[in-house]
């Protein structure tokens, strides 16, 4: 069997520098997932339809499952897990919670980072806005609504 | 019991906040030393011989620790079940077959198994394995499967599964009767679950011999015909139940357990298999595509004389739930009308198309298509205002339905649609080539399982030395907030904050068994097992209590930790205090409570007669929509979704299926469809096969009612079934309204528009 | 399969040169990771442009626009310059897909991949733009953009060659743009149709048609006998009707799960004759 080419990386997590080794073709969510343990990355379609992985690379929300891994080299990246957790939770979390924005669950983290993008570059967004922000994250379970209403309620208490 | 003080509030769940931190693990997060990555080899075709499979150089490829198929299975053919424990028979329970033997009836039917040491192995070994296939006739339409002449889809028996009959008086009579009679043919096509999550699971081999096996199911229960697949005995096959990534019907069926089960048992390792998208498309169930022929007879002041409806159902390859999904369409055929003279004709017919079966409303949302369209045609005949001739028919509690069942809980439906139709307000203006239209439609779906199922749960509860709560239950999770509603239902009970009660859910081996996360049955089911269990532990802390303070226990209540005089005297007693005495007493401070739903015996399968359902939910839908009559495309500006909820145990989560629902059933409505050729899906992945996004939705508004009359507790009724049920039709009655043209299949894609506009204008002929 | 991320534009040149036929450029991956997953890719090196980062700008020059091919399409909708002077085209990176993709997604990417629906092209084929590559061998070829696709997912490009900048002259005050993409969603959607216009008119006379559809043939393609039509002629309701019946002569759509061929031909005359009328009616204001 052919020998395959593989590429040590190192990117940014949430704050904490990570390094692995990487094939050409592997990607971002791939190796989230399975090499760097951060399964709060969702795998919902693997080709870009869904938005569960929704990461912040510079900034940026992007789809981790149409990002190369290599790609990722040297960047930093921003999952659910940055941006809040228990002990200090962001305003996003705690609106989706009281709002009643989460059933099942599995859009919650792309839409939270989605949503941490949108806020950070649109401080007073419309609903409109924010339902352009969120169109590349589906929801199956709640309908979007009480999710469209937790990012205003958020918006509201950030500023 | 005073006020309710944490039922009816509305409250965060708990499983949300670990879900916003990313806390929670669905199954595709876990992982174990040692594991093997599985995958599943699926037929190309629709209908063929299998003449050979040759695993040798599957087998042979580095890193490839199993391959297997049908031989090796020790017992590949069962007959499906669904988690009930009581045996129905007369051709409910079909043929379950794991893997594909000398025939392949569906594109995507699985034939092998690999498990490989990494995902890419495991991979290539699919590519490897050799399979001859010798091409066979399919039947690809439900009436075309009906004809003598057409393939047999499972050798032996035929296409036809089931017939099922509804009579009520005598439907010449009633036609004879009627002054306007409205016939037409409705089709509903196959539709995707599309949960987010894919299928997913992880088994192993435990330190007892036990066969774990960690997924994302609706049904726990399936352990028992894995361990039938395996030919073990029941006690050694145990299934963990995760937090489910949406199920909505989809993870009812077993999906990976029995492929997991057999990989793990035949390697000794570890396993995990996810299934991609494209295949959960493509192999999983689909929700049951009708055609319903319908005859509906009125007098012209509105009142209904007759109805008679033919109603078809492609089953696909396999049995699994299609009778009793027909069966639901038999019982809601006639819908929640007073029709002296019903006739229905049912049949769920075998083809070689992807297997259907549950699909959230399972039967329900189909036939509310029909006989919503239809009565709203009669309104439009007769110049009845809508509202007015539903009226004029709906059933009221003590009345029966076609089938014969006596509603005998509150019918809430006058209310529904009269809130729901004016919260829709004044007609948006038409501007340009874009008309507006509004629409109502009202539904049924009934909540619990079918009464002959002799359905039970159980709910084990228990309070710690210090007062806090543990409860276990076989509760599967889905997202609609059932473990949560347990977790409220003892807050209430015992006094207990929240934040003080810990559920373990979903474990075989040692939660008890509460049923099937489907039926829209577990606030029903499990509630009240939950709610039975928590008042024998409330009795006796309460007698207790009374004992230590000498009063009467029924003065005494339960409120954040203490027990107090609800009348007046200044005494009271910490929780703690109180569960100490009974612990030295020797006092039970824990109880399993079992609640039974009520049963019933079939004593023949054709003729659908008397009780079904343990009750019914009835709601309505009101929407407004803009038809831009050039292009054919129809945005919803406006949807009201009004429910009769019984009791809203937590009104945020309420209102979350009431708006999930909804746009569940816009799907339905307007884009959504598994294009299916000759047995092949044409939509393999979510850009083809197309959910609503944020951009499509309205804001939605929900409406509840609370009647008090359901069976659950605290007179609650279910939700999550019934919210998609009236959706469609109330869309398809406002592009009526908008465009006058009525489309009588779904989805109101936009080119369907366009070609119904044009045959009105007399410019081409639909056929 | 190998990797390589160039530094420079002329050490990505030598590497294409060097794996000619055998490696795939990429940037933002959102068409290469989906073709990888459906087996459509058969490279064995990936191309990373990606660091290029001098290919990625929006310069307003006296007379025309440069973008560069590394710009992405959420680049394409905020950046001042493309709003004010060719809305046509940031109205159509508005419309593309979702807000993910956009932020990764490349307008170079989006014409290398040459959809038949691809949304970029549509707005630059009625500014008649030029696509500026570069190969080892050859720097700066100028190809018009109606030039550059040949068929379904095929461009005129030479193996070893890339797409390094699009340009267009900025339109004259009196050239009036318009676009619409139909889609069966709004977001997410891939085309079913889309049709750019551009038109003057002076003294009620046209004096430039031009005409750009997307998704209704096996490329991206302009619709010149139509915009014969048009020339030099008062827009009339009858002429508007000899232009519908035209541009459906012009296209050859496809049916496929989304829509008939039938309905796409009917939706390009539709789309045609609003936005001609939109660009009719704003001129009158």
């Amino acid at each position: 069997m052919k020998r395959r080419n593989t590429y040590p990386i190192e990117l940014m997590i949430n704050g904490e520098w990570k390094r692995t080794e990487v094939i050409a073709q592997e990607t971002l969510l791939h190796i989230l997932r399975e090499k760097l343990g951060r399964t709060e990355v969702k795998e919902g379609c693997g080709k870009g339809d869904c938005g569960t992985c929704t990461v912040l690379l510079n900034g940026k929300a992007v789809n981790a499952c149409l990002t190369l891994a290599i790609q990722a080299h040297r960047q930093s990246l921003v999952t659910l897990k940055g941006i809040g957790t228990l002990e200090k939770p962001h305003p996003l979390q705690e609106s989706f919670v009281k709002h009643g924005a989460i059933q099942c669950g599995f859009c919650t983290s792309g839409m939270i980072v989605a949503a941490k993008a949108l806020l950070d570059s649109n401080p007073h967004p419309t609903r409109q806005e924010i339902r352009e922000a969120i169109s590349g994250n589906l929801c199956r379970c709640t309908g979007y609504k009480k999710i469209v209403d937790a990012i205003e309620m958020a918006a509201e208490k950030l500023r | 019991m005073a006020e309710l003080r944490i039922i009816g509030k509305l409250i965060p769940r708990q499983d949300a906040l670990e879900k916003a931190m990313g806390l929670i693990q669905y199954a595709a997060d876990f992982s174990m030393p040692g594991m093997l990555y599985g995958k599943v080899l699926r037929s190309p075709y629709a209908s063929a011989r299998i003449i050979s499979i040759d695993t040798s150089a599957a087998e042979r490829l580095p890193g490839v620790r199993t391959v297997l198929t049908a031989r090796d299975v020790p017992q590949n053919e069962s007959v499906t079940r669904f988690g009930q424990t009581h045996a129905v028979g007369g051709g409910f329970e079909g043929l379950y077959r794991v893997l594909a033997d000398k025939k392949v009836h569906y594109m995507g039917e699985p034939i092998a198994l690999v498990a490989g040491e990494t995902e890419a192995i495991s991979e290539t070994a699919l590519d490897l394995i050799r399979v001859k296939y010798e091409p066979l006739p399919g039947v690809f339409d439900p009436i075309e499967s009906m004809k003598p002449d057409a393939p047999q889809v499972e050798e032996g028996r035929s296409n036809v599964i089931t017939h099922f009959k509804v009579r009520k008086g005598e439907v010449e009579k009633g036609f004879f009767e009627a002054e306007v009679i409205i016939e037409n043919t409705y089709r509903v096509p196959f539709v995707d679950h599309a949960y987010l999550e894919p299928e997913s699971g992880l088994a192993w081999i435990d330190e007892n011999g036990v066969i774990t096996i960690r997924v994302s199911t609706q049904v726990i229960e399936h352990f028992r015909g894995v361990a039938d697949v395996l030919g073990l005995p029941h006690n050694q096959v145990r299934v963990i139940g995760t937090y489910v990534g949406g199920g909505f019907g989809g993870k009812e069926d077993i999906t990976v357990e029995g492929f997991l089960a057999l990989l793990t048992y035949k390697t000794g390792r570890p396993v995990k298999l996810t299934y991609t998208r494209e295949e959960s498309i493509l192999c999983h169930s689909k929700r049951h595509p009708y055609i319903m022929i319908y005859k509906t007879g009125a007098r012209r002041d509105g009142r209904l004389t007759a109805m008679e409806a033919k109603l078809v159902s492609d089953a696909g390859a396999y049995v699994f739930l299609s009778p009793w999904v027909l069966l639901y369409s038999m019982v809601d055929a006639a819908g929640p009308y007073r029709i002296p003279h019903v006739r229905v004709d049912g049949y769920t017919v075998l083809t070689n198309n992807i297997f259907t079966s549950a699909n959230r409303g399972f039967g329900a949302p189909q036939v509310c298509f029909a006989y919503e369209s239809q009565i709203d045609e009669l309104a439009k005949r007769l110049g009845i205002d809508p509202l007015k001739i539903r009226n004029i028919n709906f059933l009221e509690k003590g009345e029966s339905l076609a089938s014969g069942q006596v509603l005998e809980h509150h019918v809430a439906l006058k209310e529904t649609t009269k809130k729901a139709f004016h919260a829709l307000g004044e007609k948006t203006v038409p501007q340009g080539n874009v008309k507006t239209g509004q629409g109502i439609a009202s539904g049924m779906t009934s909540y619990g399982r079918m009464i002959f199922l002799h359905d039970t749960s159980r709910s084990h509860i228990s309070i710690e030395m210090d007062g806090s709560v543990t409860i276990r239950a076989g509760i599967q999770d889905i997202g609609g907030g059932q473990a949560s509603s347990l977790c409220q239902i003892v807050a209430e009970v015992l006094g207990v904050p929240l934040k003080d009660i810990k559920i373990y859910i979903a474990d075989t081996a040692l939660t008890p068994h509460a049923g099937t996360t489907t039926a829209t049955r577990q606030l029903y089911m499990s509630g009240n097992a939950t709610l039975m269990a928590a008042q024998e532990i409330r009795k006796t802390l309460l007698r207790k209590a009374g004992e230590m303070m000498r009063t009467d226990p029924q003065r005494l209540d339960l409120v954040d930790r203490e027990v107090i005089d609800t009348e007046g005297s200044e005494k009271s007693l910490s929780l703690t205090e109180v569960v100490k005495a009974c612990a030295s007493d020797g006092l039970p401070l824990y109880n399993v409570a079992l609640f039974k739903a009520p049963f019933r015996d079939l004593t023949q399968y054709e003729r659908i007669e008397g009780t079904v359902f343990p009750d019914f939910t009835f709601g309505s839908h009101a929407v407004e929509v803009a038809v831009d009559v050039e292009t054919g495309k129809v945005q919803v500006l406006k949807l009201i979704s009004c429910y009769d909820v019984g009791k809203a145990i937590n009104p945020l989560s309420v209102e979350g299926q009431l708006e999930g629902g909804a746009i569940y059933g816009m799907g339905y409505a307007l884009t959504e469809e598994v294009i299916v050729e000759k047995g092949e899906v044409k939509t393999p992945s979510l850009s083809e096969y197309l959910l609503p996004t944020s951009m499509d939705v309205p804001e939605v508004q929900t409406i509840l009612i609370e009647s008090g009359d359901g069976v659950g507790p605290f007179g609650a009724k279910g939700v999550g079934e019934p919210s998609v049920c009236s959706v469609a039709p109330a869309i398809s009655n406002a592009v009526y309204d908008a465009i006058g043209v009525r489309i009588y299949d779904l989805p109101l894609t936009p080119e369907k528009i366009v070609k119904a506009l044009k045959a009105k204008k007399g410019k081409i002929k639909i056929d | 399969m190998e990797y390589f991320a160039p530094a420079t534009l002329s050490e990505a040149l030598s590497l294409l040169k060097k794996w000619t036929g055998k490696a795939r450029i990429v940037a933002g991956c959102t068409n290469t990771i989906p073709d990888m997953r459906s087996k459509a890719v058969k490279a064995e090196a990936l191309i990373d442009v990606s660091h290029l980062r001098n290919l990625s700008f929006i310069k307003e020059e006296k007379k025309r626009i440069r973008i560069g091919a590394l710009t992405t399409i959420s680049g394409l909708t905020f950046s001042r310059t493309i709003n004010k002077y060719v809305p046509i085209l940031s109205e159509a990176a508005r419309q593309f897909g979702n807000p993910l993709v956009r932020n990764r997604a490349t307008i170079g990417g989006n014409l290398a991949d040459a959809s038949p629906a691809a949304d970029t092209a549509v707005p630059l084929l009625v500014l008649e733009a030029t696509v500026v590559t570069d190969r080892e061998r050859e720097k700066n070829r100028q190809i018009p953009i109606d030039r550059l696709f040949v068929g379904p997912n095929k461009t005129i490009l030479k193996s070893d060659e890339m797409i390094k900048e699009v340009t267009f002259s900025k339109p004259d005050l009196g050239e009036k743009c318009a676009y619409a993409k139909l889609g069966l969603r709004n977001a997410m959607a891939i085309s079913l149709v889309s049709v750019a216009v551009l038109l003057q008119i002076e003294g009620g006379e046209c004096k430039k048609a031009r005409i750009g559809l997307g998704a209704v043939a096996p490329k991206p393609i302009r619709a010149y006998r139509t915009e014969d039509m048009l020339i030099g002629e008062k827009i009339t309701e009858s002429l508007m009707r000899d232009c519908c019946q035209s541009v459906e002569r012009e296209i050859s759509p496809i049916s496929d799960v989304r829509a008939s061929a039938e309905y796409r031909r009917s939706m390009v005359s539709l789309l045609l004759r609003r936005l001609i009328q939109q660009i009719v009616s704003e001129g009158n204001r």
